[in-house]
C-alpha cells in the first residue's frame, strides 16, 4: 500500500461532550459522541459514513475540520502545499492555510446560507477571505462557479430566500467548491430534499468529482444513497466504527450483525419483495451511558458471553474489510438481495 | 357543476371513504394557493391506500381535509368526501356537510377516523402523561368511567408492543424515545377502534431500524383489526412494503391510481415513471440517476394544461400545455387510472 495517494488519515479520533448539572455546573458525565475512530480517505475517493441518528457521524465529520475541537486523536491531512499535517495540532495560521483544501456542505440548505447576503456574496466570501480574487475577477469566478452547479449567474444578486431547497443546496456546493478543495465533507447534503431533487444533487456531486477529482467524506443515514455515491463505506454505531469495507462487499456480504440489521430494515422499493426478516429490537443506547463490552450486544441476536465483557477492536479480515466483532469470521450474514428486474420506460413521445 | 370522475363506478365494492373532486385553496397575503385541484380517490374497506408525492403536492392537505382539520385560511371550494362507517349503513355521509366544530364532526374525528402525525414530539402534549392523553379520547367517545378508560389505555399500549405498558402510561412524552412516542401516537389513534386511520408520514422522522419496527407493527395491527389505512408518504420503499393501492399526487391532483403491483411494474404516468427512476435502489450498479428536470413549480403560480408538462420528457406540444388531461381508465378490473394525454 503506497501512502502517497493517502489524503486523510484519522487515528483514534474522540469527541466527548461534558454533561454539566446542578448550580455549580459540575461535570457529571460525558457524552462520548465519537469514541476512538480510525479510517482513511485516498485522493479522489468517496468514503460513506453511515449510521442512525446520534451515532456520532456528523460530529466525526465536524471534528475533522475542527468545527468541534477533538478531545483526542490525530487527523493527518495531506495538504498539496504543506504536506502531511496533523490538523488537531495546527495553529491558527496553519489552519488558515489548510482550510481552503478541506470544505464542508451542510445538511439543511435553509439554515446554512446567510439570509442577509446575496448569492454572489455567499459564494465569493471564501475567495475574499483567502485573498484569491477581488473586483471583476471575483465576480467572474463566482459566475463560473454558479454555472458549474447549474444556477444561472444572473441570479448572483438575489438572496437565498428566492431559491428552492435544491437550488440552495447547489449554492452551498458552489461555496464549498470555490477554493478548489481536495476534500469536501458532505454532511447529509441530500436528506432535506425531495427524491427528484435528491437525484439531481447526487448527479451533480458525481460530475464535480469526475471533473475536479476531490475526495468526499459523505455522511448520511440513507443506505441506498450511500451505496450509490460511495467507493467505500464505514458504518458507525454509538460513536464507534463497527464495519468498513468496499461498498459492494459491505452491502452484499456484511460481516457485522449491525450492518446486516440495518440493510434488512430498509423498506425495499419492490412490492413483490415483501419479507419480514428478523427485526432489531429496542433502541440505540445513549452515548452518555453505553452498555458494557460490545455496544451492540444487547440488541445482537448472535451475542455470546464474551460480547458483554470485551469490546472487539476494528480488525482487518482481509482486502481492507474492517470489522469490530468477535465472531466476524464465523458468522454468515445476509446482505442485500438482488431486486427483481423492473423495466421502466417512458411512453414514446408523440405530437398532436 | 363539477364533472364526475369516470372511475367512480369502477369499484363497486364497499369503500370506507370516497373523495370526489375535492378542491381546497388557501387565501394568503401573497396570493391564492390552489392546494387541491380536484382530487378523487377511494379507500376500499380493510385496505391500505398509499398517497405518494413530493412535498407541496397536497397529500397532507388531503388527509387533513378528511379530518376537517385544515387551518382557517384554507377553504374547501368543491367536491365531496363520502364516509361510510360500516358496510350496512346507507347512505354514506358527506363529511363536508358538517361544520368543523359541529357535534357530528366531533363524533367522527378521533373516534371513527383518527390520524397519526409525522413528528411525534410536537403532536403529543408535553404537560400530560401518555396515559392521560390516550384516556382523553376514550373518555370523549367511549365511556365515562375513568378507571375503565385507564384500563383500556393500558390495553391499547400493550397492543402496540410497549414493554411495561402501565409504566409507559404514567410517563411523559419527553421520557420516551422517538420510536416509543410514535407507538404511543398509534395507541392513541387506535384507542377508539377507528374505521379509518390516516397516517401522515408516520415514519419519516424515525431511523431505519425504528421505522422497520413501526411498519411491522402497523401491518400486524392492520391485518389483526382490519382498519382501513390511508398512508401518506414520499418514500417509495414504504409504499411497496405497506400499501395495497396507491394514488400518486402531483400539484394538487391525483395523476395515477393503481394497485401497488401495477404502480411499480406497469406505471403509466411519466411522473410516476420518473419518480421510480430517480430513487437509488439497493443492490443496483452505479451510474447516473435519472432525475426529473426542474423543480416543483411555485405554489402561487398556475400551470396551464397538465401540471407536469414543464418537467415531462414526453410532453406533447400544443396539447399537454393547454388542456388538462381527464382521468382515463387503463385497466377497469384492477382500477388502474391515469391522467395523461399519452394514455388517452
Amino acid at each position: 500500500m503506497t501512502t502517497d495517494d493517502m489524503l486523510l488519515e484519522v487515528r483514534g479520533l474522540k469527541k466527548h461532550f461534558p454533561i454539566r448539572t446542578g448550580l455549580m455546573r459540575r461535570v457529571t458525565g460525558m457524552v462520548k459522541a465519537v469514541d476512538g475512530i480510525n479510517f482513511h480517505i485516498r485522493k479522489g475517493e468517496t468514503l460513506g459514513l453511515v449510521g442512525e441518528s446520534g451515532c456520532g457521524k456528523s460530529t466525526a465529520g465536524r471534528a475533522i475540520l475542527r468545527l468541534h475541537e477533538p478531545t483526542a486523536g490525530e487527523v493527518i491531512f495531506n495538504d498539496p502545499v504543506l504536506g502531511k499535517i496533523d490538523v488537531t495540532q495546527a495553529d491558527r495560521e496553519t489552519m488558515m492555510k489548510l482550510r481552503p483544501n478541506m470544505q464542508i456542505i451542510f445538511q439543511d440548505p435553509f439554515t446554512s446560507l446567510n439570509p442577509r447576503l446575496t448569492v454572489g456574496q455567499i459564494v465569493g466570501e471564501p475567495l475574499e477571505i483567502q485573498h484569491r480574487a477581488k473586483g471583476t475577477e471575483l465576480s467572474d469566478r463566482v459566475a463560473e462557479l454558479l454555472k458549474e452547479v447549474g444556477i444561472r449567474p444572473e441570479n448572483m444578486t438575489r438572496y437565498p430566500h428566492a431559491f428552492s431547497g435544491g437550488q440552495r443546496q447547489r449554492i452551498g456546493i458552489a461555496r464549498a467548491l470555490a477554493l478548489n478543495p481536495s476534500l469536501i465533507i458532505c454532511d447529509e447534503p441530500v436528506s432535506a430534499l425531495d427524491v427528484s431533487i435528491q437525484a439531481q444533487v447526487l448527479n451533480l456531486l458525481d460530475e464535480l468529482q469526475e471533473k475536479y477529482g476531490m475526495a468526499y467524506l459523505f455522511v448520511g443515514h440513507d443506505l441506498s444513497v450511500i451505496e450509490h455515491i460511495s467507493d467505500r463505506v464505514a458504518v458507525m454505531y454509538v460513536g464507534y466504527i463497527v464495519e468498513m469495507a468496499k461498498t459492494d462487499k459491505l452491502y452484499f456480504s456484511p460481516k457485522h450483525p449491525y450492518t446486516e440489521a440495518l440493510l434488512n430494515a430498509i423498506p425495499k422499493a419492490d412490492p413483490r419483495l415483501r419479507t419480514r426478516p428478523e427485526r432489531l429490537q429496542g433502541d440505540v443506547p445513549s452515548p452518555a451511558n453505553p452498555p458494557s463490552g460490545c455496544y451492540f450486544h444487547p440488541r445482537c441476536r448472535y451475542a455470546k458471553d464474551i460480547c458483554s465483557v470485551e469490546r472487539p477492536p476494528l480488525t482487518d479480515i482481509g482486502d481492507e474489510h474492517f470489522v469490530a466483532c468477535h465472531f466476524a469470521r464465523e458468522l454468515s450474514l445476509t446482505g442485500v438481495q438482488p431486486l427483481s428486474d423492473i423495466k421502466l420506460e417512458m411512453p414514446p413521445a408523440r405530437t398532436v | 357543476m363539477t364533472t364526475e370522475s369516470p372511475s367512480i363506478n369502477l369499484t363497486s365494492h364497499d369503500d370506507v371513504v370516497r373523495v370526489e373532486d375535492l378542491k381546497v385553496s388557501f387565501y394568503t397575503q401573497l396570493g391564492v394557493v390552489r392546494a387541491l385541484n380536484g382530487v378523487s380517490f377511494n379507500i376500499p374497506r380493510g385496505r391500505v391506500l398509499g398517497i405518494v408525492g413530493e412535498s407541496g403536492c397536497g397529500k397532507s392537505i388531503t388527509g387533513l381535509s378528511i379530518m376537517q382539520l385544515v387551518v382557517a385560511a384554507g377553504r374547501t371550494e368543491g367536491g365531496r368526501i363520502l364516509f361510510r362507517e360500516d358496510a350496512g349503513q346507507e347512505p354514506p355521509v358527506n363529511i363536508l356537510d358538517y361544520g368543523k366544530n359541529s357535534p357530528e364532526m366531533r363524533k367522527i374525528r378521533g373516534n371513527n377516523i383518527s390520524m397519526i402525525f409525522q413528528e411525534p414530539m410536537s403532536s403529543l402534549n408535553p404537560c400530560y402523561t401518555v396515559g392521560n392523553q390516550i384516556e382523553e379520547a376514550i373518555l370523549l367517545h367511549q365511556t365515562n368511567d375513568k378507571t375503565e378508560a385507564h384500563k383500556r389505555a393500558v390495553e391499547v399500549l400493550t397492543k402496540v408492543g410497549m414493554p411495561n405498558p402501565s409504566r409507559i402510561a404514567a410517563s411523559y412524552p419527553h421520557e420516551l424515545s422517538g420510536g416509543m412516542r410514535q407507538r404511543a401516537m398509534i395507541a392513541m389513534a387506535l384507542s377508539c377502534n377507528p374505521t379509518l386511520l390516516i397516517a401522515d408520514e408516520p415514519t419519516t422522522a424515525l431511523d431505519v431500524t425504528t421505522e422497520a419496527q413501526i411498519l411491522d407493527l402497523m401491518r400486524g395491527l392492520q391485518s389483526e383489526i382490519g382498519t382501513s389505512i390511508m398512508f401518506i408518504t414520499h418514500n417509495m420503499g414504504v409504499v411497496a412494503q405497506m400499501c395495497d393501492e396507491v394514488a400518486v399526487m402531483y400539484m394538487g391532483r391525483v395523476v395515477e391510481r393503481a394497485t401497488v403491483d401495477d404502480i411499480f411494474y406497469e406505471p403509466r404516468h411519466p411522473y410516476t415513471i420518473s419518480l421510480l427512476q430517480s430513487i437509488p435502489r439497493l443492490g443496483r450498479t452505479k451510474g447516473r440517476l435519472a432525475s426529473i428536470e426542474g423543480s416543483v413549480p411555485d405554489p402561487y403560480s398556475t400551470t396551464p394544461g397538465c401540471s407536469f408538462h414543464p418537467r415531462c420528457p414526453v410532453a406533447i406540444k400544443g396539447l399537454c400545455d393547454t388542456i388538462i388531461p381527464e382521468e382515463t381508465i387503463v385497466d377497469a378490473a384492477k382500477g388502474h387510472t391515469v391522467r395523461c394525454h399519452l394514455n388517452s
